[in-house]
């Protein structure tokens, strides 16, 4: 109801911020880890399994894209999610990054 | 506590332990997250971000410098409370990336990814930094086994 009480006033300065606001916080983004010489196989397939409670095979795949492709997407999805899980990656030290799923 | 002894020569471990010290102290010295921080403009909190990846990341060297200051270490063997082993596996991909960054700047991705770098070849520093490198990854891998 809110929206149609909006999309009747489209000139107005609030509603544009709040329309980009919703576009924003309605974005999906993505999580990508990125490749490194650094971190061994199965430390980064270990963090996959802890941060995103991944069976052993999804890890694994997701290792090798990264490691073969050098980035994997790991997850996509609301914004605060995708940077509480950015966050975690990157307290176990793998190179990750965010963007937007446009 | 989990125990292990490392497949490595004891006069391996005690010939790079003293370089390990030096390296430990410039990865508290060089600490540098401000390239962490995803690409959002929000100033407050790209500072709450870094500040707490520094907070977090002291546990974690001091895992590690209870296993480097460990007198047991130096003949091979490993003893890491459970509780710490998650500090400690991160305390060890940290001080990676500082012999990465310093010792072994000159290596290429490749080699370290292959290990096919010629070492031998290599300036001792290179060769010391190399051993402990791989020293730490040995300690690494022989951890996640253990809890896996």
């Amino acid at each position: 109801m809110a929206f149609e009480i909006l999309s009747s006033t489209s000139s107005s300065p609030l509603l544009e911020e709040k329309t980009e606001l919703d576009e924003q916080l309605g974005t999906p983004w993505k999580v990508i880890v990125l490749n490194d010489p650094v971190n061994l196989m199965n430390y980064v397939v270990m963090v996959f399994k802890k941060v995103f409670g991944y069976n052993d095979t999804k890890a694994t795949k997701h290792m090798m894209e990264v490691h073969e492709q050098g980035k994997s997407i790991l997850w996509v999805g609301e914004r605060e999610q995708a940077e509480n899980y950015a966050y975690q990656l990157q307290r176990w030290r793998l190179q990750t990054i965010l963007e937007k799923d446009d | 506590m989990i125990e292990f002894s490392l497949q490595v020569e004891a006069r391996i471990i005690r010939a790079v332990l003293p370089e390990l010290g030096k390296l430990f102290a410039l990865s508290v010295k060089e600490e540098d997250y401000s390239d962490h921080f995803p690409d959002i403009d929000d100033p407050d909190f790209k500072e709450a971000w870094i500040e707490g990846l520094k907070q977090e990341a002291k546990d974690d060297r001091n895992a590690l410098a209870r296993l480097l200051k460990s007198p047991r270490l130096k003949y091979g063997r490993v003893e890491v409370k459970e509780d710490e082993v998650e500090d400690l596996l991160r305390g060890l991909t940290e001080i990676r990336f500082t012999i990465r960054k310093t010792s072994l700047k000159k290596l290429s991705d490749e080699e370290l990814e292959t290990g096919l770098a010629d070492i031998p070849t290599k300036n001792p520093e290179v060769q010391i930094g190399f051993f402990a490198y791989l020293l730490m990854a040995e300690v690494q891998e022989r951890l996640i086994q253990e809890i896996s």
